[in-house]
């Protein structure tokens, strides 16, 4: 704080002597002028104090804006994320749907199943119980057959859809990853904020921590078709890159 | 022929634990990172080895180059099961010596293809 600035100097106990003089000889003219002279004093070394506080302020704002790590959230970081969750809903609502259309077209198999054979079981009793004729014998025959011969092919499409419906969970494992990273980038955000609103109450120094750029061999978890580059774009992809290798 | 299936999200085991199934391997164990697999690896007495790569604690990368550092274990033969597609990450698995690489998400004939590919080419 600058000299003229202190409570106790002399140049105030002269003015505080010259205010108790006039009042004691009342002289409230010359009062007042030695008021109005220590108010705009006061005033004064208050505005003194409000400029540097501001000057800090705006200097740690915009060091804050120029950080790195912040610019990059905002810029690149976030809209990442908006993609990857965008393809998130995407894999989930392409589960949903695979596993719906393999129960949609398992229900008829397995209503033509069971109708044939509740149909088969009631001709049956009736040949235990001896009430059919040769003719309906013969019939009844060809219609075991038959239904022996389907059922097979039938089930065999049941085990498909089912298997259809067991490899639509994926979505599970490849979702939550990319979810994870998601949570990743949401804390690196909550701490970025958490800085801004330390540095806004005036009192901690903000320390920004270095950005982590090395992501070369990490895993990345699953990719994201126009978000993520340098990646292949399926199976045939990795067995040609593989083979190039001398796989 | 015993299977180890090590990865982090139980759905994805049970998956790979049922085509596995399917295609007439039914003794499977499970682990859910590099680091309650190695034990079991160590222990002995399996034969085949699939794993994930992304899986917090050890990796499956750092898993495979362990096996493969190995004396007991380093011609177990190695699938690889995963999301990570970028390039350099397989060159990666194929230089720590891994058999084969299956990206996520897979069909079932790819991982009937690929582990006859491993089968035909170990001998077994």
């Amino acid at each position: 704080m600058l000299e003229e600035n202190k409570l106790i100097s002399d140049d105030n106990i002269a003015r505080t002597k010259d205010l108790l003089a006039c009042l004691e000889r009342g002289d409230e003219n010359g009062a007042r002028e030695v008021l109005d002279e220590l108010t705009r004093i006061r005033e004064t070394e208050l505005y003194q104090e409000m400029g540097k506080l501001t000057r800090e302020l705006h200097d740690s704002l915009t060091a804050f804006g120029k950080d790195d790590q912040l610019i990059n959230l905002a810029q690149e970081e976030i809209p990442d994320a908006r993609s990857r969750l965008r393809y998130v809903i995407k894999m989930t609502d392409d589960a949903a749907h695979r596993t719906l259309t393999a129960v949609e077209e398992s229900m008829p198999i397995c209503e033509d199943v069971t109708g044939k054979s509740s149909d088969l079981h009631e001709k049956w009793r009736r040949f235990v119980q001896r009430d059919m004729n040769v003719q309906e014998f013969r019939e009844l025959s060809l219609l075991i057959d038959k239904f022996l011969e389907g059922n097979t092919d039938q089930v065999k499409e049941l085990r498909n859809k089912l298997n259809e419906i067991l490899m639509a969970q994926d979505f599970q494992d490849l979702t939550s990853q990319i979810i994870k990273r998601v949570i990743g980038l949401v804390e690196e955000v909550e701490d970025n904020l958490v800085n801004l609103v330390k540095l806004a109450g005036g009192t901690i120094k903000v320390d920004f921590e270095k950005t982590k750029n090395d992501h070369s061999i990490e895993a990345t978890g699953p990719a994201v078709p126009g978000v993520d580059d340098h990646v292949v774009s399926g199976q045939d992809e990795v067995d040609e890159l593989l083979s190039s290798l001398g796989f | 022929m015993k299977i180890l299936v090590v990865d982090d999200f139980s759905t994805m085991r049970r998956i790979i634990k049922n085509l596995l199934n399917d295609l007439g391997f039914m003794n499977i164990v499970e682990a859910d990172d590099g680091n309650t697999a190695l034990p079991v690896l160590k222990k002995g007495g399996i034969d085949f080895l699939v794993t994930d790569w992304n899986m917090p604690g050890m990796t499956g990368i750092e898993l495979l180059k362990q096996v493969r550092a190995d004396d007991k274990l380093n011609t177990l033969p190695v699938l690889m099961v995963t999301a990570e597609q970028k390039r350099e990450q397989i060159v990666e698995a194929a230089e720590a010596g891994v058999n084969g690489y299956i990206v996520k998400p897979f069909t079932a004939q790819t991982l009937k293809e690929k582990m006859s590919k491993i089968f035909d080419r170990v001998g077994g």
